[in-house]
Order: structure tokens, then sequence, then C-alpha cells
């Protein structure tokens, strides 16, 4: 058997153990999501528009990775609009930023990947970045859209009565509690990946002004800085969503029409 | 927002840093003098006819010279008006056309040669962004903000640390020391984002033995199956040893998540014990479970975008220039994919330990309380 296989049978099974028939959807939502970033790839290669096609992949990826596994209802619909508010909202942030730091496609650091390949492809790198960071960001919203509204889920069912600006109060509270945390799981997500990349700055003595030059690093930092853009909107946009929908539903008939609701997504 | 008169002062105070960090930025766009590589602006571009370009596998691109009039914003020849050519493609791998305004870095000066463009000035994107970052920070979190910029900062520079011990033990491995590091990255990050308390020692507790787990359980798994179908060839950038390296960015990269998700678990328990403090042990423990069930296929899916989205250029690229899927998949995604893999299980195994040592010790301390 190789690696992958014996790895990927015992996330199977831990996911299983932990979080039961929950956990077994959750870990195939990691397959599900493989496939949508790879379908993705390969709709660019045959020249769809690379955005449109990010968006809509991106919107699958985020109601997968909110609605697989999670039986609480309230908390993954908020989540769910929540994200896709943000992820809109982020793309007016993506779109100037990167016409505007000219990191597209690769560096001079690249130069040993590409040996003897043709760069001459025909599709635009500058889109393809945007939909890089796009897609990577992806996770971070969901996850802590996710944290912000299944909290709440939790609070609202310990006390049936509280009210929607207490509710909107204690997101922002939780987002308080989280931020840190959030931000240094990006932080180390992105900066463990590229531990080589910094070895080799550090080894080759880069300067400072080459560093915060230099396209791979600026590349990523913007992805890192985007990242938490993304996540700080997520936070009000969460509760704000969460508090909404209490006012919208009186509490007493709120399970209902959660149930029918979900029978109709089924 | 309630603008209570005791918080105005502290608004303005905000407002104050905000400005400030504005000017900063408009600093870095003007800051050229500083650096001592040459660097123009450029004043004027005239397009040459595009040119079609056809690759053996029959993609189709152009190509635009670009005759540009530049002059010299630093060094002693500052003013000295230049010349400069570029060629740029459609796809843009490793090109970019220029506008009139961009800065660029050019190669020093010699007489009777013309200059290259060596790369635009990209300081001033990211200074701007960092500044929006830290503005959205300060005004949604207020001092949670704050610390959470101090952590991520604190790590930066710890992590910087690291690189420069690592490099400077000729024989040491990367993957021991980032092991040790990693223990004061989690400690130094809780505390900071936590405050030194019993809720960051128990998030401390189940961070360390859900990251430890997961890398031990992984380290044997190599063992048992030889490392079949592993190919560090795909690691990009690689200087040394790739192995160690592979595992050192494994454990940094999931050691954000595995406290990310402690906190959430532990951080929603006392939540929850503060809107009703006559909750049991054992429904902490469920709620905990909860929690953690629901939030772990999302920070796995964080880890995973993280690590695989990343690959999307070169992927792309591979796929372009006719390789099939499996080796395209071979060289830039399975080992994003194994990492994903590994930090999932940490992910999953921190979720049991978080809840249960939260509901033993939480409950405790309260109770303590109580009888004083």
């Amino acid at each position: 058997m190789t690696t992958f296989s014996v790895l990927a049978l015992l996330l199977f099974f831990a996911m299983w153990a932990v979080g039961g028939k929950q956990g077994a959807i959750a870990f195939v939502s990691l397959g599900v999501n493989f496939a949508l970033l790879f379908l993705t790839i390969v709709l660019v290669q045959f020249h769809l528009p690379p955005l449109p096609v990010t968006l809509v992949a991106g919107t699958i990826i985020l109601a997968v990775t909110i609605f697989f596994g999670n039986d609480d209802d309230n908390s993954t619909t908020t989540a769910f609009y929540a994200s896709v508010i943000v992820m809109l909202l982020l793309l007016l942030f993506i779109v100037p930023v990167e016409h505007w730091a000219q990191v597209a496609g690769f560096g001079d650091e690249d130069s040993e990947d590409l040996e003897g390949m043709s760069l001459y492809i025909g599709i635009s790198f500058l889109k393809v970045e945007m939909c890089t960071v796009v897609l990577s960001t992806l996770g971070a919203i969901a996850e802590a859209a996710m944290a912000i509204s299944s909290g709440l889920s939790e609070i609202e069912t310990q006390q049936p009565t509280i009210t929607g600006k207490r509710l909107f109060g204690d997101g922002l509270n939780v987002g308080k509690q989280i931020i840190g945390t959030t931000f240094n799981t990006l932080f180390f997500g992105f900066f463990g990946g590229f531990l080589s990349l910094f070895i080799w700055f550090v080894g080759l003595r880069y300067s400072i002004g080459e560093v915060f030059n230099d396209k791979v690093f600026v590349a990523e930092l913007l992805m890192v800085l985007l990242s938490f853009i993304g996540v700080l909107i997520t936070v009000p946009m969460t509760a704000a969503v969460a508090s909404w929908r209490l006012h919208r539903q009186p509490h007493q008939s709120q399970k209902k029409t959660v149930e029918t609701k979900v029978d109709a997504d089924e | 927002m309630n603008v209570k008169p005791k918080h105005s002062a502290n608004w303005w105070v905000t407002l104050v840093c905000v400005l400030f960090g504005g000017l900063l930025v408009l600093g870095v766009a003007y800051d050229a003098p500083i650096y001592q590589r040459p660097i123009a602006k450029i004043t004027n571009v005239r397009n040459e006819r595009p040119v079609k370009q056809q690759d053996e596998f029959e993609n189709q691109d152009a190509t635009v010279h670009q005759r540009i009039n530049a002059v010299l914003i630093n060094t002693i020849h500052k003013g000295q008006k230049i010349t400069l050519s570029n060629t740029y493609s459609r796809s843009g791998a490793m090109d970019q056309p220029y506008r009139a305004g961009n800065q660029v870095f050019i190669s020093k000066l010699t007489r009777g040669q013309q200059s290259n463009i060596k790369g635009p000035k990209r300081d001033t994107v990211v200074a701007l962004l960092t500044w929006i970052v830290i503005s959205l920070l300060f005004v949604f979190m207020r001092s949670a903000g704050f610390m959470a910029l101090l952590s991520v900062g604190l790590n930066a520079v710890l992590f910087f640390l690291a690189i420069n011990i690592d490099l400077s033990l000729k024989n040491g491995n990367v993957f021991v020391i980032f092991s040790l590091i990693s223990v004061v990255f989690a400690a130094l990050t809780l505390w900071l984002v936590l405050g030194w308390s019993r809720q960051t020692v128990i998030t401390l507790t189940a961070t360390l033995s859900g990251t430890a787990l997961a890398i031990i359980i992984s380290l044997i798994v190599f063992a048992l199956t030889h490392e079949r179908g592993m190919h560090y060839e795909g690691l990009q950038y690689v200087t040394t040893l790739p192995r160690p390296l592979f595992l050192a960015e494994t454990l940094i990269g999931s050691l954000g998540a595995v406290m990310d998700e402690s906190t959430d678990i532990v951080a929603t328990l006392f939540e929850l014990q503060a809107e009703r403090p006559d909750v049991s042990r054992n429904q902490l423990f469920l709620s905990g479970r909860n929690v953690g069930r629901s939030i772990m296929g999302p920070l796995i899916n964080v880890l995973f975008l993280i690590f695989v989205a990343d690959t999307f250029p070169l992927t792309l690229l591979y796929l372009k220039n006719g390789n099939n899927w499996g080796y395209t998949y071979m060289m830039n995604m399975s080992m994003g994919v194994i990492q994903s893999l590994i930090s999932g299980l940490g992910i999953v195994l921190a979720i049991p330990v978080a809840s249960f040592v939260a509901s033993r010790l939480m409950k405790k301390r309260v109770m303590t309380d109580d009888n004083l």
C-alpha cells in the first residue's frame, strides 16, 4: 500500500470515530473539494473564463465544506450565506490588488521547475493568480464562518430566549476570541508551506528590499493578507446573518422551518 | 456601534493610528531613495505590433514588444532620462506589460549600453494591504485585534530566527529544530491571544498532544509503507534534504490549525458556561465534541485548500505542456495532499483531547470558586 492510501484510511477512521456518520461525510468533502479544484484547473485549461469558473466552483466548494458532515442546519445555513457574501466582497479587493502587484505566474526562483517548458500557453496567468487567491482563501472563510455560527447556535440552543442584538454581540465576542488563532492558522498554513522558500531567501542572503519586491514572496504574502481581510470581513458578516435570521424567524417555529428546508434541499 | 463618552477617546486614538498608517503607506510609495538598486519611473510606453506565437503543443499566444521612456528617481543619476525595452506575452507567465507611471528596478547603468528592467517595485502594494488588515483589525476587534497582530508579528520574527538557527547549524535537522520551536510558537501564540489562564493551559495541552500524535502516527506509517508513492521531487524551492524539510513544513503548517480548533472548542465551552453556569461536565464534553465535529471538516479543508490551491498555476502549465493527469498530479499536488492528510489527523485527534481536558479542568475551577 502507498503512504497516501494508509494515511487516507487512517484519517477516514479517525473522522468516523470522532464524528460518526457526520465525520465520514466530512472526509468525503475533502475528496469532493479535490475533484472540484482539479476540475476547475481542467476547465481553465480548456480556455473557459477563469474567474466565472472559479466563482461557480468556489460556491460549490463553500457549500461542500460547510454542509457536508454537519447536522446543525441552523449554523450551516448562516455560515454558507455569510461566506458566499464574503467571497464576492473579497473579489473586489483581489482584482485591483493583483492587477497592481503584478505577481502572476512564476518568479526567478521557479526557473528550475520550468526548465524545458513552454510558457506561452495563451491563458492569462493574471486571472489564474486571482483564481488561486480566491480558492486558497475559501477554506479560511468557511471555517471562520462555521466557528462563529456553530458557537452562536450552541448559545441559541442553550438559551432559546436570546435576542438578535445580544446574539450579534456574542458573535463579535466569539470572533474576538477566534481572530488571533484564525490568523495564526493562516500564518502557519501559508508560511509552513513556504518554509523552503524562506530557507532559500535567508540562505542566499536576500536583502529586505529584495524580499519585499520579490515576485514569489509578494505573491505569497498578498495571499496571506487577502485571507486575513477575508476572515476579518467574515466575523461581523456571520454575526449579522445569524441575528438577521433570528429576527426573520420567530424562535418557536424556527426548528420546523429549518427541517422542511433541508428536506427540500435533499 | 455604541460610542459611549468613555470610549470616544479610544476611537480618536484608532482614527489617528489609521490615518498615520495611511501616511506611512504613502511614504513607501515614494521610498525609492532608500534603495541602492537603481529605480526608474516610466514616463512613456509605445507598444509594437503583437507577434503571434505557437508552441509544439499548439498553444496560441502573442508577444508584444514595448519601447519605454523612463526617468531615474534614485542614486546619483537621479533625473537622468533613459530608454528601456520590454517584451510581454498575453499569458504573462514570467513577463508583464508596463504602463506609464510604473516604478521599476533596472540593472546598473553602464555607458553605451541599455539597462534592463529587473522587475516592478512591489513594496507599496504590500504596505497598503498590511495597512488595510491592521486598520480592519483595530476597528472590528479592538484590543483582541492588537493581540492577534502582535502574535503574528512575533511568530514571524521567531520564524525568521528559527531559519537562521537552522542554517547556522551545518548538520542540524530542520525537522528537530522546528519541532522544538513549534512548542514555543504555540505557547507564545496562545498566551498572547488568550492571556495566561486555565483556558490557555487547556488549549496548549490539547494543541501539543494533537499535533504530536499526528506526527508520530505519520512517521510510523512512513516506516511501514517505506514511503511508497511519495514524490519529494515534487516539492518546490528545496535547497536541503527534502524529507525533514517536508516534515517540518507539515508540522508548522498544521500547528496553527490545531491551535485554532482547540481554542474554538475551549472558548465556546467557556462562553457556554458563562451563559448557563449550571451545565454539567458531560454536557460540556458533548458540546465540545459537537463544536469540534462541526468545524473539523471546514478546518481540514482550510489547510487542504492552502496546500493544494497554491499549485494552480504550475499544474495548469504542466497540463498545457502535454503532460497527462497522473504525472501532473504527482509532480504538483501529491505532496500537498499528503500534507493535508497528516494535518487532518492532528485536527481530528485534538477534538477529544480538547473536549475532555476542558470539561474536566474547567468544572473544577468553577467549583473551587464557588467554595471560596
